[in-house]
């Protein structure tokens, strides 16, 4: 029970697609403006993950492995046109429109097309289901908490409920330079989260591999 | 003589260290001392003109500045830096290119924005790759346009039309227009009041041209700024403006008046001119500044934006490591045409 | 004719500070005892020809040249061979040496023949001459000057250039040795130039050595030898920038001064030199400025080789207050010692004391790029953005920036605001670049030695296929 739960929880936190693995950066950057929009982005995400997972691991042992990529987006092509015509039918007229062409855009998203190739293609469909939905909600709340903040900083709401009464608002936060900083912020705090989590069990940090030191001081922030 | 009377050196606390053993007594903080230096005759005639308002935004964009990075500081846990004066030197730059009268929490959110992302998070001093003041700048005018584009021109009047907004309006509004408008502007400005005392609206420190330029002339005898970031952006401005004027005087104001309005002198001596965040080299400068002076004339003539400064200034910030590659001189004795790979 | 003076890039302008420059040269009374190292020169240490308990006398050989690039050593007075052990020296280390101990009689040797008549001498016998006499570039790098002053046939040398720049603030040594002795200078040049075959003989001094420069003109009316008097800036008497200065030509990158025609002698060198050929006397004596505030009174002295630097300083007549730093050399370049044992040798052009109010101690900050060292970098080169780079050990990236073009100079540390230990960094880029090209060098001979051995191993164990194909 502990290692199906772990595989749904993976997800959420110990590889959060968008915190940890960095997948699926243009939706997040996009739709993330306010906390709905986020959440609806994330409950689409969401279906077309855990459904294509589903029925790829399904197929995984008929599919040729040198035309697997072509299968597996016309799968997950299948799943997006299914999300696209439901939320045409009944999704808020208004949160459709935000989230516009990024409802068909799931269909190149890194995530989906990343866990169909990593976990799917290898693991029988219950796994690849609690897998698809963990990532899934992973995404959406990786998003959400984006947008609650955006919003909030935008236009002192959450969900359009006015949190700070007479904000004025920053409309830096509402464009995709705030999408930018905020996530940075996120990932910087993900970050200083590990550093602690090394120093208290004694081991040395190591910044993330990508962070060149020709280009970056990070090493000299935590070398103190 | 005795060899009593001879005192010979105590080698116990001699210290060895790497040769040069002389040092030039010049410092970051001095350096930053001079430039504050240069930017006091512009502050004082904009406090004079605009009174409390410009004096209340220079004041806590600066106080705002030194105190986030005392506690940027804190929180990443690296000395404080504050001694150097670049934090002040920052502050005094955003609360410059701010309109007077900013209410006070939006000047403390762009000293959170200019010393916090655009210069802490980098690292501190010497590793921003970009000008802090203009990251503060344009963050509060892409957060706060209403704010931002409100100015005084003088006690209690105020306006939204700047020179460059109005001429950005006819721009857009056309050939037909633009004839009209543009005539009816020119014939609204004196360069003569204008070099010593801007009454058109605008920032802060972009209140008299003469002082910024006295302000800049101290820094290069100073051998502070190079010379050439502010020649080649002032000439490039007067040269593209220029042949945009001649192509169709209808259209577009002459140069002399983009030369004045807006931030560029501002901009040009005192931005631009960032030491951490323009290219190390001459050539580099000349062709950062010349980058500079291209970008603003065509976000000024071509753009949505009236003025073009601050961006154009961000985006050769952005590519200076490239120019300092580009520009890297072969060492002296190198064989010909044998430079750096890009 | 006047010369035409060309302007080198960069430089700096350091206080001169010379303030024993009206000091004239006093010989230093005999010691009682000298310690002199075996290695006062680049390349091998010279090879001891003398034993414990030997009595030797003044200038008598003590070692002699060990290899190609080597220089002999001479005895600066008479008495006993009292120790073959190891001295400190300059740079911190063990350096082979020899104490003698002086019996006060100071009788000499039988001196080298004179050649009085060396213009009719061949140049190979005055050369042979300067290499027994151990002469070496006295300006600092002590290069054996026999093999400066041999160039090879193909490398045609047509200008001869005499370094009296003397460029590092503090320093008076060449100063006052070429007031003092300009006709001696004078011979040695012509010296220098019969051996080379050149016309064409440019002596630069610094203008802010009018004196010298009036008095070498005077007395070079009637020879070929010009005097050009140069800018006051560091570092003019640098080789490659003192070349470019007087002739506008530039020693390319790894090359030598002699690839483009030119050969570069120290004042102090030349002056050797002639003592070498004219008086027969071996190199074991030279001026040496010791100076600075702490001093009670700082000057000029003629040395011999092996005086301790406390004996230096006790014939400046000791300190009014301790000294925050020793250096020996120039404040730009020389470098910082901790112990008086150390004893001078054939390059020691200065002992330069400084006080705690002169030596700036300060903290290295980050970098703001202001781009002086650029600016100030006589080699043209980066070294703001070479020292992040070596910061953050990218040796890789600050060789491809041409760190190893660096002549450490200190131009860009002593003007560094930041405080920055430019010229540190750099050296130690230095280091790690010659470190790994010496590891990749010998990693790829081991692999072709290894690689050898395995084919000779297969052509033994099948002897028949190879020859069976045919």
């Amino acid at each position: 029970m502990s290692s199906v739960f772990s595989k749904f929880s993976n997800g959420l936190w110990r590889e959060n697609p968008v915190l940890v693995l960095m997948l699926g950066m243009c939706p997040t950057l996009a739709v993330s403006s306010s906390a709905k929009n986020a959440f609806g982005m994330g409950v689409a995400t969401t279906f077309v993950l855990a459904g294509s997972n589903l029925v790829i691991s399904l197929c995984r042992k008929v599919i040729p492995a040198q035309v697997r990529i072509p299968c597996y987006i016309v799968i997950i092509a299948t799943f997006v046109t299914i999300v696209e015509q439901l939320m045409q039918a009944y999704a808020p007229a208004e949160l459709n429109q935000m989230l516009g062409i990024f409802i068909p855009l799931i269909v190149v998203n890194c995530i989906v097309l990343g866990r169909a190739e990593a976990f799917a293609s290898k693991n029988g469909p219950f796994l690849s289901l609690l897998d698809g939905l963990g990532m899934g909600c992973g995404f959406t709340l990786a998003l959400m908490a984006l947008g609650a903040v955006r919003e909030l900083i935008a236009a002192g709401t959450i969900f359009e409920l006015q949190i700070i009464p007479n904000w004025q608002g920053i409309l830096l936060l509402k464009m995709p330079t705030g999408a930018f900083i905020v996530l940075a912020f996120f990932l910087a705090g993900m970050n200083l989260l590990k550093m602690r989590k090394c120093r208290k069990e004694g081991r040395a940090y190591e910044p993330p591999e990508e962070l060149n030191c020709r280009t970056c001081s990070i090493c000299k922030i935590s070398r103190q | 003589m005795s060899e009593n009377e001879i005192r010979m050196p105590d080698t116990s606390r001699l210290i060895v260290s790497s040769s040069p053993h002389f040092h030039t007594t010049d410092s970051v903080s001095k350096i930053m001392l001079w430039v504050i230096a240069a930017l006091l005759p512009v502050t004082a005639v904009s406090v004079w003109h605009y009174g409390l308002p410009a004096l209340e935004v220079i004041f806590f964009c600066t106080a705002g500045c030194v105190a986030v990075e005392v506690l940027c500081a804190r929180l990443m846990r690296r000395p404080i830096e504050i001694n150097d004066g670049s934090a002040l030197v920052t502050g005094l730059l955003l609360g410059l290119n701010l309109p007077p009268g900013t209410p006070i929490w939006i000047c403390l959110v762009g000293a959170l924005l200019a010393i916090g992302l655009g210069k802490m998070v980098f690292g501190g001093i010497g590793c921003n790759p970009f000008n802090p003041a203009i990251v503060g700048r344009v963050g509060l005018l892409i957060a706060f346009p209403q704010t931002m584009n409100t100015w005084m021109t003088g006690p209690d009047a105020y306006t939204t039309a700047t020179p460059l907004k109005m001429l950005s309006d006819a721009h857009l509004a056309g050939q037909e227009g633009a004839t009209n408008a543009m005539s009816e502007m020119l014939s609204q400005v004196s360069y003569g009041d204008w070099l010593l005392l801007n009454q058109h609206g605008g920032s802060i420190g972009e209140i008299s041209a003469l002082a910024l330029i006295l302000g800049g002339i101290l820094l290069i005898a100073l051998n502070i700024i190079r010379w050439q970031i502010p020649f080649f952006y002032i000439l490039t401005v007067a040269v593209f403006t220029g042949l945009a004027w001649l192509s169709d005087s209808s259209l577009y104001a002459p140069p002399q008046y983009h030369l004045l309005s807006g931030g560029l002198l501002l901009g040009a001596f005192f931005m631009a001119t960032d030491m951490v965040t323009s290219p190390v080299s001459r050539t580099g400068a000349i062709v950062f500044a010349i980058g500079c002076g291209i970008i603003t004339c065509v976000i000024r003539l071509w753009g949505s934006y009236p003025e073009g400064v601050s961006f154009a200034i961000l985006i050769m910030n952005a590519l200076t490591p490239l120019i300092d590659r580009m520009t890297a001189g072969k060492p002296f004795g190198a064989p010909k045409k044998k430079g750096l790979k890009l | 004719m006047p010369e035409i003076i060309y302007q080198f890039y960069g430089g700096v302008h350091p206080p001169q500070a010379k303030i024993s420059s009206q000091d004239a040269i006093v010989s230093a009374p005999l010691l009682e005892r000298y310690v002199i190292p075996l290695q006062m020169h680049i390349g091998a240490p010279a090879r001891l020809l003398v034993q414990k308990g030997n009595k030797v006398l003044r200038g008598q050989m003590l070692a002699d040249a060990s290899a190609f690039v080597s220089a002999p050593i001479h005895a600066p007075t008479s008495g006993l061979i009292k120790e073959v052990t190891t001295c400190l020296g300059v740079l911190g280390t063990q350096l082979p040496a020899v104490i003698l101990e002086s019996d006060g009689e100071d009788t000499p040797a039988e001196p080298l023949a004179p050649i009085p008549n060396w213009q009719d001498s061949a140049p190979a016998d005055l050369l042979r001459r300067i290499g027994d006499a151990g002469i070496v570039g006295m300006g600092g790098a002590a290069f054996p000057t026999v093999i400066k002053l041999s160039p090879p046939p193909e490398k045609k040398i047509d200008t001869l250039i005499i370094n009296g720049v003397e460029c590092e603030p503090c320093l008076t040594a060449d100063h006052r040795l070429m007031l003092e002795s300009p006709d001696k200078i004078i011979a040695g040049m012509q010296i220098c130039a019969r051996i080379l075959g050149v016309k064409r003989i440019l002596l630069g001094i610094e203008k802010n050595k009018s004196d010298a420069v009036d008095l070498m003109r005077n007395k070079t009316q009637d020879t070929s030898i010009q005097v050009c008097a140069l800018d006051v800036r560091y570092p003019q008497g640098a080789e490659k920038q003192l070349i470019y200065t007087l002739t506008k030509r530039k020693v390319p990158t790894g090359g030598l001064p002699m690839d483009i025609g030119c050969v570069v002698q120290n004042v102090a060198s030349v002056y050797a030199i002639a003592e070498a050929v004219i008086d027969g006397t071996p190199l074991y004596q030279r001026i040496t400025t010791v100076t600075g505030t702490p001093l009670q009174s700082p000057g000029n002295w003629r040395f011999r080789v092996g005086t301790p630097y406390a004996e230096a300083i006790r014939l400046a007549g000791g300190v009014t207050e301790d000294p925050v730093k020793i250096i020996s050399g120039g404040p730009m370049m020389g470098v910082a010692v901790y112990s008086l044992d150390i004893p001078i040798t054939k390059n020691t052009s200065g002992i330069l004391l400084m006080s705690g109010a002169e030596v700036s101690q300060y903290q290295s900050k980050s970098c703001i790029r202001c781009g002086r060292c650029n600016d100030t970098c006589p080699m043209q080169l980066m070294p703001g953005i070479l020292s992040v780079q070596i910061e953050n050990e990218s040796f890789d990236l600050a060789e491809s920036w041409h760190v190893m073009d660096c002549m450490e100079c200190g131009c860009c540390s002593y003007i560094c605001p930041a405080g920055r230990p430019l010229v540190q960094h750099m050296r130690r880029a230095k280091a790690d670049v010659t470190a790994l090209h010496q590891a990749a060098k010998a990693a790829k001979a081991a692999k072709e030695a290894r690689e050898a051995k395995e084919a000779a191993k297969e052509a033994k164990n099948s002897p028949a296929s190879a020859p069976g194909k045919k």
